[in-house]
């Protein structure tokens, strides 16, 4: 397998439904009053409106109904976990004694949204615009993900001058460096983040806001509303500085290394090796999914509860095993086992479910006297994000708690600082895109409203 | 208990038919190459695709069909501008030839149409010395370039009769005239053919219609290089008009001709309901066109299974069964009334019901939020039954009749307080009753 083989596989996603089925898929919603998708859809996108307008080959209106309702409908339609929120809701779902007259399974309204998206760019057809309220003011947005470019669209939208500052090279966030390529290629989030920019928002790179205040200072410096929105790039670990081990990766680092230039040295460094995934989440399954696309020999995920306790979705789940990743459910790692700075193992201890601990899921306790040593060149730990350290000083006036997570009000992302607003992750821990999305829908509006009271 | 297997066959026009489906005459029917895989296929006969005298040449437009989509069902109905064979009749007769020869037991019968009195004569007796059982004339083809031919013809009494008797003058063997249904009144049309000495009647060759216009170049569908029209609709959609016309001609008693009925024939549910209204042979070619010869085998299984379901052994004793209980609106009895009655237990909380009851029917259902359940007041329902067509789950919304003596509530007025405003008075009727004769 030469380089460039290696990088294919993770250049593009599977490619997505055609018109035929997607219509075919349309053609099955049963068109509910008071839909229960659109009601579990958390950033409003409403599938029972979009899906409507397909069947009745309304293709356009369906198409604006998600991208005006969603500036990012297709990232939602690509990455949402549908089955636990449209879908899930959906009165066509399969048979079961919740729903006995269930008939088969739900519409596949992700795919379906998916679709459209991606169609509205085969016809050349964008349907945001700019509606011109006639407001003036300048916003800043901190950061070029999720809810930072939904905050900035739905400004922009309004008639509101919208400059976003991205620490990073390329735009979009958890979009780009969060998730694997062959999930979410780097073409999709193009499109995506060009339909934010033809609304006349300026997206400035390599323009982090960070030291003393700086944030905070944007408000003295020609801007009248900040969205502070940067999500979480700090990266948990087992032990402090694992990351220093070489052959020890935090997700974090791994999934950002896929997008930039850093992948010819990832393919040469992980070829040949095995690696272990520690985490049950879903950015578990895209660590072990993407190693095991780099020719390595053997690809182990441990995770420390039970297969049904992984937060990761179902079809993430079962999309690892077909694809050949050994699960080591039940197992604790407990110690890097190195060879002077070098990696290579895993002390694991296997474990047991006790008592429900307090997320209510049963306590995973270790079981005496089965530490074994796994063998592993590489080590990618996936246990979650936090914010980053020094965050908070960029805004040092914004109350935060003890995880360095902004509070900010749930129904307006107002923060104690008048005039800074924030969403994403920042505010809620880890979270879905589409929440992100919402918050910064939300902030939109509370940044309108702020603005027009304050005139 | 081993149950004796019920018999398909009929005798129609005195030729016996090993079954009632047979081809229609179309391009289903077009060569002896298709129609003998149709027979190997199940199909009991041929009304074999319409020969011509080969004077005028007749060309095909192209493109020849356009297809109505519904939803996700194609060819929900198919419109064409096929007109009669394109092939040389000694062609057409060579190939009818070998089907004689190899499917005797076959009824075959050919389909033809003159531009002339003598054609029609020269027609049916070329046909029949090359073997056919019965012939068709084709009074209804509404796609013919040549003037005064194919449904023109069929529009006109005089033709009708005329043309019939010339080719009853002419051979010995049956002879069933093929009705257009673009006029009002079938019986009148298959009375003149009567008049002519015509065997049987066919009935419905297509209707004519529109399926579609190009929204790029503002062309009806098909478009023939430029040019649309309207032309011979068929399928699924055009099935109440045939079974409408076949039940016309199947009440009339001065009619009294064997019926041979198509009009959107795919299942072996549409096949009995022609039988039911009349039709003792039925003729197939757009469920054909869609899904092949092979779709007689379903209709054979499945019209035998429902015959032996209910003890008919004899296909003949359901030939206008339903003829007694079919007549006109004003034999209703009104005033029997009833209501939609719910069985929620399988109910997956859609709402349509709410949707249809609410902005087309009584207004008489209510939404329960909460448990996403509708709920409703039995008084208000008009037993439109429209909830019951879009309700996804079958059998879950059914009709009840209510106690003789049951009335409804009267339609809720919206405002009561505007009564002081009217200006109306009852209306009165003097003098000539008018239509209450």
């Amino acid at each position: 397998m030469g380089i460039n083989d290696v990088k294919d596989r993770f250049r593009q996603m599977p490619p997505g439904m055609n018109m035929d089925q997607a219509v075919v898929e349309a053609e099955r919603c049963l068109l509910c009053h008071d839909a229960p998708c659109s009601k579990a859809c958390p950033a409003g996108t409403e599938p029972a409106e979009f899906i409507r307008k397909l069947r009745f080959k309304n293709v356009t209106g369906a198409i604006r109904t998600i991208k005006s309702n969603n500036i990012l409908g297709g990232a939602c339609g690509v990455l949402c976990p549908t089955a636990v929120l449209c879908e899930q809701a959906c009165s066509a779902k399969m048979f079961s004694d919740e729903n006995p007259g269930g008939t088969d399974r739900p519409i596949r309204i992700g795919d379906i949204q998916r679709f459209l998206v991606e169609h509205s760019r085969e016809i050349d057809f964008r349907p945001v615009e700019v509606e011109d309220l006639g407001v003036s003011g300048n916003i800043a947005v901190v950061g070029s993900g999720p809810s930072g470019l939904s905050c900035a669209a739905e400004l922009a939208k309004m008639g509101y001058k919208v400059t976003i500052f991205e620490a990073l090279a390329e735009p979009g966030g958890v979009l780009r460096y969060g998730v694997v390529p062959f999930r979410f290629d780097d073409d999709f989030v193009e499109k995506e983040i060009g339909d934010v920019k033809a609304l006349g928002v300026d997206i400035r790179c390599n323009s982090p806001i960070e030291g003393k205040a700086a944030a905070e200072n944007l408000l003295t410096q020609g801007y009248d509303a900040v969205f502070v929105g940067p999500g979480l790039w700090g990266a948990h670990a087992l032990q402090e500085n694992s990351t220093d081990i070489e052959g020890c990766y935090s997700s974090v680092d791994f999934l950002a290394a896929l997008r930039n230039g850093g992948i010819e040295e990832i393919i040469s460094e992980f070829s040949g090796k095995t690696v272990a995934v520690i985490g049950g989440g879903s950015v578990a399954m895209d660590c072990v999914e993407a190693a095991a696309r780099l020719d390595t020999a053997d690809v182990n995920l441990i995770y420390r509860r039970s297969y049904t306790q992984m937060p990761a979705e179902e079809v993430e789940r079962i999309e690892a095993l077909q694809h050949g990743i050994n699960f080591y459910i039940l197992h604790q790692p407990v110690e890097f086992l190195t060879d002077g700075n070098r990696l290579t193992g895993l002390k694991l201890v296997r474990t047991k479910l006790g008592e429900p601990d307090e997320s209510g899921r049963r306590r995973p306790e270790l079981i005496d006297g089965t530490e074994w040593d796994m063998p592993a060149d590489i080590v990618i730990e996936a246990i979650g994000n936090k914010a980053v350290e020094e965050s908070s000083d960029w805004y040092p006036g914004v109350k935060v708690d003890n995880r360095k997570l902004i509070q900010a009000d749930p129904e307006t992302g107002a923060t104690s600082v008048p005039g800074i607003f924030a969403g994403g992750d920042i505010v809620r821990g880890p979270a879905l895109v589409v929440e992100a999305v919402q918050d910064g829908k939300v902030a939109a509006g509370a940044i309108h409203k702020y603005l027009s009271d304050k005139e | 208990m081993a149950q004796k297997k019920p018999d398909l066959s009929i005798e129609f026009c005195g030729k016996k038919f090993m079954n009632p489906f047979l081809l229609s005459s179309s391009p289903v029917s077009n060569s002896a190459s298709m129609v003998e895989r149709a027979f190997d296929a199940g199909w009991g006969g041929v009304v074999f695709k319409t020969l011509g005298s080969d004077r005028l040449r007749i060309d095909h437009p192209s493109p020849r069909m356009n297809s109505m989509t519904v939803g996700t069902r194609k060819m929900a109905t198919v419109q064409n501008v096929e007109q009669i064979t394109d092939r040389p009749l000694k062609e057409n007769l060579m190939d009818l030839l070998y089907l004689r020869k190899h499917y005797p037991d076959h009824r075959i019968i050919h389909s033809i149409m003159g531009f002339a009195d003598k054609e029609w004569e020269y027609l049916a007796k070329m046909s029949e010395d090359h073997g056919a059982d019965m012939l068709e004339l084709n009074f209804s083809c509404p796609n013919m370039t040549i003037e005064g031919s194919g449904d023109q013809a069929g529009k006109s009494f005089y033709d009708i009769e005329h043309y019939t008797s010339i080719v009853k003058k002419a051979v010995s063997i049956p002879v069933m005239a093929k009705m257009t249904p673009n006029i009002t009144d079938m019986t009148e049309t298959a009375m003149a053919a009567k008049n002519g000495g015509a065997d049987a009647i066919s009935a419905i060759n297509t209707v004519s219609g529109i399926t579609g216009i190009d929204l790029d170049s503002l062309v009806p569908q098909p478009n023939v290089f430029g040019r649309g029209a309207s032309s011979g609709t068929s399928g699924p959609g055009v099935k109440p008009i045939g079974l409408r016309f076949i039940s016309d001609m199947a009440k009339d008693e001065n009619l009294n001709l064997p019926l041979s009925g198509m009009g959107g024939i795919e299942t072996w549910i549409d096949a009995l309901q022609y039988l039911l209204v009349g039709a003792s042979t039925l003729q197939v070619t757009t469920g054909i066109m869609h899904y092949g010869y092979v779709i007689v085998q379903d209709m054979i299984e499945g019209l035998s299974d429902y015959m032996a379901s209910r003890g008919i052994m004899k296909l003949e004793d359901l030939i206008g069964a339903t003829l007694p209980k079919l007549g006109k609106t004003e034999l209703f009895d009104l005033d029997r009334q009833g209501v939609v009655e719910y069985n929620l237990d399988k109910c997956v909380g859609c709402g349509q019901c709410l949707n249809v009851c609410t902005d087309a029917g009584g207004q008489a259902l209510s939404w329960n939020a909460e448990k996403r359940r509708p709920e409703m007041n039995e008084n208000k329902c008009l037993s439109c039954m429209l909830c019951s067509f879009v309700c996804p789950v079958s059998g879950l919304i059914k009709y009840k009749a209510m106690p003789e003596g049951w009335k409804r509530d009267e339609t809720i007025i919206r405002d009561p307080s505007l009564e002081k405003e009217l200006k109306y008075e009852p209306y009165v009727h003097d003098g000539d009753p008018g239509c209450l004769v």
